[in-house]
């Protein structure tokens, strides 16, 4: 064992190296975890019991690379200890921000000419910090406000060697067990995918012609010609961030409106259009009194298997008891698509969260009934359930992100105070 | 003989004292034209063919002159490639000198927008380069020891320190100026080495390497413990 030990240090050693050289997320991400992991055990202990709260709370404030590590731990093993945490935190702040010149060379690198050339007024000081590099504001030659994401160089390729060094080394037994191949899997396509701004792109087109029967959403429109692979311009979309509503003291009849129009907007995107964007970090949404919403950022957005959804729709707002037969057989239904076999554990863990959570937030029998997100204890009860069902075992791939987007949309919700027709909205989209 | 990379004007051959008289601009500007046809045809044989392959006579066929012209102009093929690397260093300090945001920039941007556009300058001969760092390592070239090279080495140098004194603290640039400049020589070795070997797209991980080691190192030089 302590060969083994030996042998993981060395190649963790190798990714520290190699995160000064050119920039490494995860291998300096797992350095700085693990490397002292004997000592820290004691406080790791100690620290876990304050773990529900961080799941709705600290893992929120996470961007990029980082955040899905981290909500891939916490959900694949026990939740985050706080200091593993901060060290998320910190590592999020690594990629370093880039100098006029430097914007400038990767502009060129990218779209073949200065961003003095292709736009009217290009404003080298970025606006915004984006999980893989910054946003500065521009006006193109007709005129058009835009926001302009330039990606750090070198992402794409550090990202790639940090697996690949994941998968190389042997990592100890506790920690293997968390970091499953699969996951790895998983989390590289999804981490890469978010470097290519032209799948992002793609995104964007995809979510405005979907969320447009909505009508009080609204998300930026792409200049396919001026962006490319690291370079992204988009329309800027006007609105305020959730603080600065919050900070106006907005009348009730808006936050309940704003309220309202999330949570549609979250089961529209989960239920109709089997897609949805997985960052729900503050900085991700602007809001408007009139309830309308702006949406941006959709680098990291999340397909759901149709299958998946099926099964969603006829769990959601379920009739009867939900310690029957077939509603068993419906979580057993959707474990299988993922050729899993549901333990009693398990079993009991969801069917509990459905009772104590879903079926108190949605009530299955009153759509009139509003339900009142100021009270804490739903968030609670939230942290708790899902900690239990992944002790129990429970996690599912989709679940990385969807609880991602879930906890976002409750902590909003909180934050807003708002009474929400929950039921009445979900039905409205469990038939298509 | 007269060294013709000394004077603006190279000497004819079998030169009469007609030859030394002041030149027309004319005349001038057409020996300049000839000059840098045969460098940028030299360079893209290079490229293409490889240094050592390629000949004197080939360079002047694809310039379009006679072969003994070249000779006229450049002794050896080293005092081409020397040519195209002065001509590389003027290019990338008159750039830095000419961006305006660079005025109150920090070190580190000035040496990256410097060593940036070095790249860029020497982007499309990249097999080329690569040849040549491998050529320079023998006694007999002139590309790392000769005069010249050593003069054009020189002046590149002291630009950076040029730029280091006017970006740290004077006492701070004066402790430095026996090392940093030879310092920053060998770390822009190792960065042209770099730059040779990355198979990543765009070259995405020199901009990244060159941003972050231009970091650090600029962060030694101002509070390091020399």
């Amino acid at each position: 064992m302590a060969g083994d030990e030996g042998a993981a240090r060395r190649a963790l050693r190798m990714a520290a190296m190699s995160a000064g050289v050119s920039g490494s997320y995860i291998g300096y991400l797992v350095q700085r975890m693990f490397l002292g992991e004997e000592e820290r055990a004691e406080k790791l202990r100690a620290t876990h019991a304050r773990a529900g709260r961080q799941m709705t709370g600290g893992l929120l404030s996470l961007r990029g690379p980082a955040m899905k590590l981290g909500q891939a731990l916490s959900l694949q093993g026990d939740v985050l200890p706080e200091e593993m945490l901060a060290e998320l935190g910190r590592l999020q702040m690594e990629a370093p921000g880039m100098h006029p010149s430097l914007v400038r060379a990767q502009f060129r690198s990218t779209l073949g000419r200065n961003p003095e050339q292709v736009f009217a007024e290009f404003d080298a000081t970025p606006f915004a910090a984006a999980s893989l590099g910054q946003v500065h504001a521009a006006v193109t030659h007709a005129g058009d406000e835009v926001a302009v994401k330039v990606q750090y160089p070198g992402i794409g390729d550090a990202i790639a060697s940090d697996f690949r060094l994941l998968r190389t080394v042997s990592l100890p037994a506790k920690l293997s067990k968390v970091l499953s191949a699969e996951l790895l899997d998983e989390l590289e396509r999804e981490i890469v995918a978010e470097t290519d701004y032209v799948r992002e792109a793609g995104n964007i087109e995809f979510f405005a012609t979907g969320l447009q029967p909505l009508g009080f959403v609204s998300v930026p429109a792409v200049y396919r010609d001026l962006s490319a692979e690291r370079v992204l311009t988009m329309s800027r979309l006007k609105g305020e961030h959730l603080d600065d509503v919050l900070d106006r003291g907005p009348s009730r009849e808006t936050r309940d409106r704003i309220g309202a129009n999330l949570l549609e907007l979250y089961y529209f995107q989960l239920l109709h259009m089997k897609a949805f964007h997985a960052d729900p970090h503050w900085g991700n949404y602007l809001f408007h009194d009139d309830g309308s919403i702006g949406m941006v950022d959709f680098g990291c957005v999340k397909y759901v298997p149709p299958r998946f959804v099926e099964n969603l729709r006829k769990i959601f707002l379920y009739p009867g008891p939900r310690d029957s037969d077939e509603f068993r057989a419906l979580l057993a239904e959707r474990y299988s698509l993922y050729g899993k076999r549901l333990g009693d554990a398990t079993m009991r863990a969801l069917v509990q969260f459905s009772e104590r959570f879903y079926g108190r937030v949605y009530p299955p029998d009153d759509d009139e009934r509003a339900f009142d997100f100021s009270d804490a204890e739903f968030l609670r009860d939230y942290a708790a359930e899902s900690l239990r069902l992944t002790r129990a075992g429970g996690a599912l791939p989709e679940y990385v992100f969807l609880a991602r987007a879930e906890a976002g949309l409750y902590q909003t919700l909180h934050r807003l105070g708002a009474r929400v027709r929950t039921s009445q909205i979900v039905r409205r989209y469990l038939r298509d | 003989m007269q060294d013709p990379f000394t004077d603006d004007v190279p000497p004819e051959p079998h030169s009469t004292p007609a030859a030394v008289r002041p030149i027309s601009g004319r005349r001038a500007r057409n020996k300049t034209a000839t000059r840098e046809s045969i460098v940028s045809a030299a360079l893209e044989l290079f490229e293409s063919k490889g240094f050592e392959a390629t000949t004197t006579r080939e360079i002047a066929m694809k310039a379009g002159v006679a072969e003994g012209t070249v000779f006229n102009y450049f002794e050896t093929k080293d005092d081409i490639a020397l040519h195209f690397f002065e001509a590389e260093v003027d290019h990338a300090i008159a750039t830095v000198r000419a961006d305006p945001t660079l005025k109150g920039a920090a070190l580190e941007e000035k040496l990256f927008a410097l060593v940036h556009s070095q790249i860029e300058y020497l982007a499309p001969y990249e097999s080329f380069i690569g040849a040549a760092f491998v050529r320079a390592l023998r006694p007999s070239s002139k590309l790392a020891l000769s005069p010249r090279a050593l003069e054009l080495r020189a002046r590149y140098l002291d630009f950076v320190q040029d730029l280091i004194e006017e970006s740290l603290p004077k006492r701070r640039a004066r402790q430095l100026g026996w090392i940093a400049p030879q310092a920053f020589w060998i770390y822009y070795l190792g960065v042209l080495l770099y730059w040779l070997h990355d198979s990543s797209p765009a070259k995405q991980n020199t901009l990244a390497f060159l941003d972050r080691s231009l970091r650090f190192g600029t962060a030694f030089l101002r509070e390091g413990g020399i």
